[in-house]
């Protein structure tokens, strides 16, 4: 082998990393540790550097995650959503950044027909209704509206706007367990841009969501990000095959009907 | 053909008669929270009663009708393709 060196250590590492996701895909269950990082480098003989390597990679593939302090476990499957159903402020602490939200609007309203229609309710049913300009180490990020059924948890707001609408639903047994989301491009508005303090750029991205927990609607928010300062991060993974009747012919497994939106 | 207890299954069957039938389907594309269905008449789909058998919404555009039901969608699937 001309070039054993390098080729050599790339196929170790691949063989930790398979032999890694086949136990996680067989003996172990969620939660498992897995092995040390030492009776890796023992089994393979290879560097402590190659087996870190094979375990990195898992872990940015959310295959496996670090518990500081405790060691490398089988993370839970993140299967069941397309992108997170996570907040603001959980998802600006993860990236290392400190979560803000200034309050601009906050109080109850009739629920508008659009807002009325998303959460499955009548027109004018009263919603705790929120506006908050969000900010990570003190930027401007996002504009976020969002409206809850009072009926659900009347006092949502009684000691002011809870600094995680979520974890004030899930203090109330209303977990948020899904939702969908809409994301659109546009233009700022004036005043979005005004309170978002962009210069340059009028680009925002739109985000609508639903949220749901289990059988019951939760939760309506429209939130518009400044473009210049946020992406979309979206894990994909292979379509399902498609179903067709066993009475048409010829099954068509996985393939994308013409006109379908995905 | 349905198993009265499995509510996957009853799921599943509630939602092939609210798409008119099976002989009405075309196809059937689950994805994550949608089932996004490919019909051959739109008429015959029950709107009202697939929200009652479970759906939170059901959208239509020409023959293509999406049902929204959350990540049931992953457990019923099978049914689906089972009574199909």
């Amino acid at each position: 082998m001309v070039t054993a060196g390098a080729h050599g250590a790339e196929h170790k590492y691949l063989a930790v990393r398979a032999y890694l996701t086949e136990l996680v895909a067989g003996e172990l269950a969620v939660g498992d540790a897995v092995p040390s990082e030492r009776s890796l480098t023992e089994k393979f003989g290879v560097s402590r550097m190659t087996v870190r390597q094979a375990v990195d990679a898992l872990v940015t593939e959310g295959v496996l995650e670090r518990v500081q302090g405790r060691g490398t476990f089988v993370a839970p499957p993140r299967a069941d959503f397309e992108m997170r159903l996570t907040t603001f402020g959980e998802e600006a602490r993860r990236r290392g950044l400190t979560p803000g939200a200034d309050v601009l609007e906050a109080g109850t309203r009739p629920a508008p027909p659009h807002v009325a229609e998303a959460l499955d309710c009548e027109p004018a049913t009263p919603m705790h209704h929120v506006v908050r300009l969000r900010t990570t180490d003190g930027n401007p990020m996002s504009v976020e509206e969002s409206w809850i059924p009072v009926h659900l948890v009347p006092g949502l707001l009684d000691d002011g706007v809870p600094e995680s609408l979520y974890g004030a639903l899930r203090a109330h047994g209303l977990d948020p367990t899904w939702g969908e989301e809409t994301i659109t491009a546009a233009d700022g508005t004036d005043e979005e841009r005004e309170r978002l303090q962009m210069r340059g750029t009028h680009a925002v991205m739109r985000a609508a969501r639903r949220t749901f927990g289990g059988e019951a609607p939760l939760m309506y928010s429209r939130a518009c990000y400044r473009g210049d300062r946020y992406s979309v991060f979206v894990p994909l993974r292979e379509a399902r095959p498609t179903i067709v009747p066993r009475t048409t012919g010829t099954p068509r497994a996985g393939r994308v009907f013409e006109g379908s939106p995905r | 053909m349905t198993q009265p207890d499995d509510p996957d299954a009853r799921l599943a069957a509630a939602i092939l008669a609210g798409l008119g039938g099976v002989e009405n389907i075309e196809e059937i594309d689950p994805c994550t929270t949608r089932l996004r269905s490919l019909v051959k008449d739109p008429a015959l789909v029950d709107s009202a009663g697939l929200r009652r058998a479970g759906a939170f919404g059901v959208m239509t555009h020409g023959r293509v009708v999406q049902v929204v039901l959350g990540p049931r969608v992953d457990t019923i699937a099978s049914d689906l393709a089972d009574l199909m």
